[in-house]
């Protein structure tokens, strides 16, 4: 065993070896002025800009962005579970009809993680036109494919014995899942969809790429005014954000282990 | 009433809320959702994806273009091994003051106050480059840096820098702190401590980590490109822009087989070193 954690090792040296020979050095790394634009944004930080219009602007900007990544994480919640119960093969017994329906709704879920949120989101757009709609179904799919992979893990990883103390007893296998796998997944399942409720913030303030409103589109209107200064402050926003989630989330986790 | 329950029934007035938000609000998209117009749209979109409205023949049949393309996926593949390389590295050098234990004297040591400093400032730094997403990363680097698969790598490092960190140190506290604690009364240093007490505990969890990054980075790399002008996602914005929607259909296919050609990869590289 330690051979192949070694062997691990030295295929990823070389590989960073190799992206770092094969990265295309032919130009200059920096463009002209560079340093100086690199310096004026770091000088942008030291105050922010603190004005009370703009505050009001970014509070905005983060509620937007909130209301964005909730949209997206419940939505994905109610198409990942079900998708990530039947992927499970908990609840079903054995058969040809339940096996296909385990591998298809695996191969659904595996298909749209394969593509980012952003990229989801232009070909949406591009089909449908903009509207927050398009862009919370965007943000949906590939959040629905790694919340149901995950539920699918947690309910498969859970300890055997209680399960087959209830099967002993009589219980119908969707009883041993509603009384035995369900509520034991539930705090590592609350805890991962928290986390991913974090990334859907984010994922949600990127969304101004094709032109939603909230923290990314005003950060990249303040970006074409080369307005540092704000750029800053809606980051420390954005970061706020992130914090409050985080702190939210592990204060339930630590509740629902005790 | 306990706090998670609290919690549950708070997430779901924030989620009605946010819900009424944006139907209420304008532009919400109920009315062309419900339009047969927009389905109609959305159809024609997916054919002339699979070109068959076009007269002229689609990417995805030209051998030319699949070369062009695969030549595009190579430099995203470089693109997402360079960024988990300095990411890694970068972590690798710091993830160990980054953990609260490492410097309070949890580990049988004695209290520093420059760690512990080092720890806050570490922690920080996390922080601030985990919150913010990779693509904002590569918008303000185009600021400087030379646009090119270099600066797309450098912003998905940053981002996932920040990610790496925050999880590894977690590992280091999370740790058993027993074999720490017994190498150091059996008299071992501060850096035989970590070296042989901690590193060979937190290591297997910080590759698992970085494997696991490398699949999501590589899902980033298109999105990256389309600002930071590298690979697939430049081409994939230039093509959207010019209405080219066969180049569209054969960048996302090529996009998809490099995705499970990383994940198959990773998967591989776990079993490999038997961390699953």
């Amino acid at each position: 065993m330690p051979d192949h954690r070694r062997l691990l090792t030295l295929l990823m040296v070389a590989a960073v070896i190799w992206s770092v020979a094969s990265a295309g050095w032919g130009g200059p790394v920096f463009h002209t002025g560079g340093a100086a634009v690199l310096g004026e944004i770091a000088s942008a930080l030291f105050p922010p800009e603190l004005s009370p219009s703009f505050l009001g602007l970014a509070l905005a900007a983060t509620w937007q962005t909130l209301v964005f990544a909730v949209a997206g994480i419940t939505l994905a919640i109610v198409l990942g579970l079900p998708l990530g119960v039947i992927a499970s093969g908990a609840v079903f017994g054995p058969g040809r009809s339940s096996a296909v329906a385990i591998a298809a709704a695996r191969f659904f879920l595996a298909a749209v993680r394969s593509i980012h949120e952003l990229v989801w989101a232009v070909l949406f757009v591009a089909a449908f036109g903009l509207s927050s709609l398009t862009a919370i179904l965007a943000l949906t799919l590939p959040y629905a494919g790694i919340l149901g992979r995950i539920y699918a893990d947690l309910l498969n990883s859970v300890p055997q014995e209680p399960l087959q103390a209830l099967r002993v007893s009589g219980a119908s296998p969707f009883r041993v899942f509603l009384y035995g796998r369900l509520p034991m997944a539930l705090p590592d399942a609350v805890g991962y969809t928290f986390y991913r409720f974090e990334c859907a913030i984010r994922s949600a303030a990127i969304m101004s790429f094709v032109g939603i409103r909230g923290l990314g589109f005003e950060i990249q209107l303040s970006l074409n005014d080369l307005l540092f200064g704000q750029v800053w402050t809606l980051i420390l926003f954005l970061l706020a954000l992130v914090l409050v989630v985080d702190r939210w989330s592990s204060k339930v986790r630590r509740s629902m282990m005790s | 009433m306990s706090f998670s329950r609290a919690s549950f029934y708070g997430f779901l007035l924030l989620a009605a809320l946010s819900w009424a938000y944006l139907l209420l609000g304008e532009n919400s998209g109920l009315d062309e959702f419900s339009s047969s117009k927009t389905w109609s749209n959305a159809a024609g979109f997916i054919q002339e994806l699979a070109g068959v409205k076009s007269q002229a023949k689609p990417a995805f049949l030209n051998i030319d273009r699949w070369v062009d393309t695969g030549r595009l996926a190579y430099q995203t593949l470089i693109m997402s091994v360079l960024a988990m390389g300095m990411a890694g590295m970068a972590v690798l050098a710091t993830f160990l003051p980054g953990a609260r234990n490492v410097g309070n004297g949890d580990l049988g040591g004695a209290y520093s106050p420059s760690w512990s400093l080092l720890y806050y400032l570490l922690r920080v730094i996390f922080a601030v480059t985990r919150a913010v997403p990779e693509l904002v990363w590569a918008l303000l680097l185009v600021f400087f840096f030379s646009p090119g698969i270099l600066a797309g790598a450098v912003a998905l490092a940053i981002h996932n820098y920040g990610v790496l960190g925050k999880l590894s140190s977690e590992v280091v506290e999370n740790l058993d702190p027993a074999p720490a604690k017994a190498l150091r009364t059996a008299g071992a240093s501060n850096l035989q401590m970590l070296l042989y007490g901690i590193i060979p505990q937190a290591l297997p969890h910080f590759m698992t980590y970085l494997l696991y990054r490398w699949e999501v980075v590589i899902r980033t790399t298109v999105v990256v490109g389309f600002v930071s002008a590298g690979g697939l996602g430049r081409e994939l914005r230039l093509s959207l822009s010019f209405f080219h929607y066969t180049d569209v259909a054969q960048i996302i296919i090529c996009y998809l087989i490099l995705v499970l050609a990383v994940d198959l990869a990773a998967a591989w590289l776990r079993r490999l070193a038997r961390f699953e």
